[in-house]
């Protein structure tokens, strides 16, 4: 056999051996399955002896197989503790292995799509450049992997030594999935250290795809071991599979399959997704700050735009998910939602408004800094004072609260609880349309990016401008009269308005995306895109980014958690803890700081080790990159 | 193009104007009116116009070779966006609010003359020549920086710390969580599906579509729509069972609500915080009927712990009204106010 041949035989092993552990959960899990299958004809049997309860949520019938919730008190017993806040404690633990856990599921991610666009380009060079980016980026992820580990048992044994009647509860429900979910973990672990050893080994040809057929797989399970942590979640929020008094009904399914489970899924990817991006364009600005050569700023700048234009890409659709996600609360039950939106943690949510225009700011301001790198983008620079209007203007009208804080003599001043003017943009009509203002700016400044140092050569290019040109401003028009029009409508209708606005937001993004890339084949350049001239200012607007992403990611958090208020799962078991009460705004706010402060003083000791396992860069590579290398067709 | 500039620097020049009488207090902030129902899209229009008005501007001076510095472009917008803020909209807007917007603003206004290389050079250049002092009077604002900036932080420590007899700042929550069902007069009623019954047709059948063809139509002001008087002896269904609301509305709701709904009624000023104003698109127009009706029913010693001091004094309405009477008095309301209670269909 030759030693080609034989590569690819363990190549192809190899992808089967994670084929394998991605299946050896769901084998394993059968014969619990086939005792299911056989519970039904022996329940038949004793039918007189069984009890049955009534499923919360589904309304369907069921055999009784679990134990009542525990109805807790507080002592020793149900909420052992130190003489500190266990609720603090918990929040602290979980936030880190949540920060962790999401950058090392969307990291792969970019990896598959990088590898991906190395694998398909046709410039070798290139090709070149988004491997040893894609390897760049699963190192970074590699240290992090060990810690979100670490970071996991942590985690369970907080919530085992200070929550044991909680989490005893919890476990008997969802025996089976934490098995699953446990060795899940272990086919994740085995199939990403094949993926990272096995780069130089399998870096061409046919080896070369079954890499990437590995990165798919990879992707796969970390994908399905985040929708199990879901159901956890998605339980203790919105509770099913479970009669009155918290008994599991024996269907797995429903207890997985919650009302929220669903929405907090795409919610969740699409957020991973967003941080992953910001971060490792953060990574990629620091880098670029401490570089030395023009060799290595070039390299970095070129990292730390991609990383953001795919972080940014899941984050235009994110508020979307978002979106529905409060649908669906909103469904599920109106207190939570007017607890969420309109009551309580009505400020934080005014809080996240803020953050999410910071991301938005951030990114076009990177973008328009990103212009300065080329040669022809001066004619966009007169028009970008316009473009900071409209989106402070849909940003004012986003973080506009409704309820005011103020004094009472303000209070008086104003005769009311609410102002005559600005009142009117704290409700969602004028929000949403604030938000579809802010994306579809940002859009156009993506647009405007992409073709910045291009003159489109096709015939109709005066009619495709012009066309484009309409195209925005109809959508800005359309976006902005709809929020007019909300207020004067009832209000089911006016939440179905979301949809024509954000259709026209997306229609923006994908028609003039498309448009643009049609009359940009072939087009004439006024220069090259000269990677690592960028200012220091757009790198620390990634910087920004990055924080303004994990900043809100923790307090978003916060807020679902604490929108159950004093129930550890809603409805069923009651937190009976001395610490079952919300905390106040300021309290949180620090907490989240706090939390947010340590995980990036963390990874960075975390890049730091990464760095001193570094590979050695090959030489060839380091020596393509931009400034002297052909622009990437792929990055703009 | 000279054209159109010269139209907005009149406009600028104009507006500007006003905008100084209205901080020397020699216009009235109310002389161009913020109309009711036009409101929202008003101020930033406004808002625009200036902009529209100051890019004239500039490129006038700049065209008569009195181009105005970067530096002070950026600094001039800041300022009117505060100074706007603070004279032109009323009622006057709570501080932290205009905090907020002066922040944004600042932010913006970083961005615009950040954006690129050559603008961001000409900005930093005066803050350049005065650090550099290269000429007498750039040495002489130094020291005077020196000194004032200095001065600033102390003074703006010593106010911040300095007791203050004020009350504190309250930070409200307006929509307390509704239970899932509410017991009134011995029945329970879910809040997610029960109706209201007089919301009803001629013929005594349940019809949203119907009444919602009745309420009042808004716009410049409110007015009834055509053939909608409530006050018609021949009426039948919703528009009688609204007519008998308002009359249990003015016997005992407008002494804090207001003949006009909007929270300002004879009583009002008295409570801190004043009643809910209903004319507001965020408070009833917000919300279920049955939301209105618990409220109504268990006023504000009914309210949930969490979010804890309510500092609402509303009656327990169910001790003083029949459930008939709150369903009619809840058809009033948004009858009145031309607002549609929110459904989930």
């Amino acid at each position: 056999m030759g030693l080609v041949t034989r590569k690819k035989v363990f190549s192809i092993m190899a992808l089967c051996a994670m084929v394998g552990l991605l299946l050896f959960p769901v084998i394993v899990s059968l014969p619990s399955l086939a005792i299911g299958a056989d519970a039904p004809d022996a329940a038949k049997k004793e039918e007189a002896k069984v009890e049955k309860g009534r499923d919360v949520y589904y309304k369907t019938e069921g055999i009784v197989v679990g134990a009542p919730a525990p109805k807790t008190v507080d002592g020793p017993r149900d909420y052992p503790r130190y003489n500190f806040e266990s609720r603090v404690l918990l929040w602290f633990a979980n936030q880190q292995h949540l920060y962790y856990g999401s950058f090392v599921l969307a990291v792969p991610i970019f990896c598959m799509v990088v590898e991906f666009m190395g694998v398909v380009t046709k410039d070798k060079a290139l090709a070149k450049r988004y491997d040893q980016l894609a390897y760049d980026f699963i190192k970074i992820s590699l240290t992090a992997y060990s810690l979100t580990a670490v970071l996991g048992g942590i985690l369970i044994f907080t919530f085992l030594t200070l929550y044991p009647a909680f989490f005893g509860y919890l476990s008997s429900i969802f025996r089976p999935v934490m098995h699953i979910y446990a060795l899940m973990f272990v086919a994740e672990s085995g199939t990403l250290y094949i993926y990272y050893y096995g780069w130089d080994k399998m870096k061409e040809g046919f080896l070369k795809w079954i890499h990437l057929s590995m990165s798919v797989i990879l992707n796969i399970i970390g994908t399905l071991l985040m929708f199990l942590a879901n159901s956890w979640i998605g339980f203790m929020m919105s509770p099913a599979g479970v009669d009155e008094q918290g008994r599991f009904l024996g269907n797995i399914w429903h207890v997985l399959h919650t009302a929220l489970w669903n929405p907090l899924n795409l919610h969740r990817i699409l957020g991973n997704m967003a941080f992953g991006g910001g971060v490792v364009a953060a990574y990629a600005a620091y880098k670029f700050l401490a570089s030395k050569t023009d060799e290595d700023r070039a390299h970095y700048d070129w990292m730390g735009y991609i990383a953001m234009a795919l972080g940014v890409a899941f984050l235009i659709p994110l508020p979307f998910a978002g979106y529905w996600l409060m649908r669906e609360v909103y469904a599920y039950r109106q207190q939570m939602g007017i607890t969420l939106m309109g009551g309580l943690l009505a400020w934080l949510f005014i809080i996240q408004a803020t953050m999410i225009g910071i991301l938005f700011l951030s990114t076009n301001y990177y973008l328009w800094q990103a212009m300065g790198r080329m040669r022809g983008a001066e004619k966009y620079q007169r028009y970008i004072k316009y473009l900071v209007f409209i989106l402070a203007c849909g940003y004012l009208v986003f973080i506009t609260p409704h309820t005011m804080v103020m004094t009472p003599a303000e209070l008086k001043a104003m005769g009311g609880q609410q102002h005559p003017v600005l009142g009117n943009y704290g409700v969602m009509s004028a929000k949403n349309g604030g938000i579809n203002v802010i994306i579809t700016t940002t859009v156009l400044s993506f647009v405007w990016y992409m073709r910045g140092n291009k003159v489109s050569t096709v015939s109709w290019s005066k009619f495709g401008n012009i066309f484009m040109g309409c195209f925005f401003f109809f959508a800005y028009i359309n976006i902005i009269g709809l929020a007019i029009y909300g207020y004067y409508i009832p209000a089911n209708v006016r939440v179905g308005l979301s949809v024509p606005q954000v259709a026209t937001t997306l229609s923006c993004l994908f028609f003039m995306f498309a448009l643009n890339s049609v009359m940009m084949k072939g087009a004439k350049q006024m220069g090259p895109i000269e990677w690592g001239k960028i200012s220091a200012r757009s790198q620390y607007a990634l910087i920004m980014l990055a924080t303004a992403f994990t900043w809100m990611m923790g307090l978003m958090g916060y807020i679902r958690s604490s929108v159950r208020l004093f129930w550890h799962v809603n409805e069923i078991m009651r937190d009976n803890s001395p610490w079952a009460y919300t905390h106040t705004v300021g309290f949180a706010a620090n907490m989240i700081s706090f939390n947010v402060l340590f995980f990036w003083i963390s990874i960075l000791f975390v890049f730091w080790l990464g760095s001193l396992a570094a590979k050695k860069a090959p030489v060839d590579a380091k020596a393509g990159v931009p400034g002297s290398a052909p622009q990437p067709a792929g990055s703009h | 193009m000279k054209a159109l500039m010269s139209v907005g620097a009149l406009v600028g020049a104009i507006a500007l104007l006003l905008l100084v009488g209205m901080i020397l207090d020699v216009v009235p902030s109310n002389t161009v009116r913020l109309v009711e129902g036009y409101m929202p899209i008003q101020m930033l229009l406004e808002v625009a116009c200036f902009v529209a008005g100051f890019t004239g501007l500039s490129y006038m001076l700049s065209s008569m070779g009195m181009a105005v510095p970067r530096f002070w472009q950026g600094i001039g917008f800041w300022a009117f966006v505060l100074l706007y803020l603070k004279f032109r909209v009323y009622p006057p807007i709570p501080f932290s609010v205009r905090a907020m917007y002066g922040t944004v603003s600042l932010v913006a206004v970083f961005m615009w003359v950040s954006a690129n290389e050559d603008d961001w050079k000409k900005f930093k250049q005066p803050i350049m020549n005065v650090l550099d002092a290269q000429s007498g009077a750039n040495k002489m604002l130094r020291y005077a920086y020196l000194v004032l900036i200095p001065v600033l932080v102390g003074f703006t420590s010593f106010n911040a710390m300095k007791p203050k007899s004020e009350e504190p700042i309250e930070l409200r929550t307006v929509h307390p969580a509704p239970p899932a069902s509410t017991k009134v007069h011995g029945k329970t009623y879910t809040l997610q599906t029960s109706q209201n019954p007089y919301r009803v047709n001629p013929e005594g059948k349940f019809d949203q579509e119907y009444s919602n063809k009745l309420i009042v139509e808004q716009g410049m002001g409110r007015l009834m729509a055509p053939n909608a008087n409530p006050w018609d002896e021949k009426n039948q269904g919703y528009l009688k069972y609204v007519k008998e609301g308002g009359e249990i509305f003015f016997q005992n709701c407008h002494f804090c609500h207001g003949d006009n709904l909007n929270g300002r009624g004879l009583h009002a000023f008295a409570f801190n915080p004043i009643p809910a104003n209903f004319t507001d698109p965020g408070t009833i127009a917000q919300l279920q009927e049955t939301f209105i009706f618990w409220r109504v029913a268990k006023g504000g010693i009914g309210l949930p712990n969490e979010g804890f001091p309510w500092a609402s004094v509303m009656p327990p309405w169910e001790q003083h009204l029949t459930v008939d009477e709150i369903w009619k008095v809840i058809l009033f309301e948004y009858w009145h106010t031309g607002y549609y209670p929110r459904t989930w269909d």
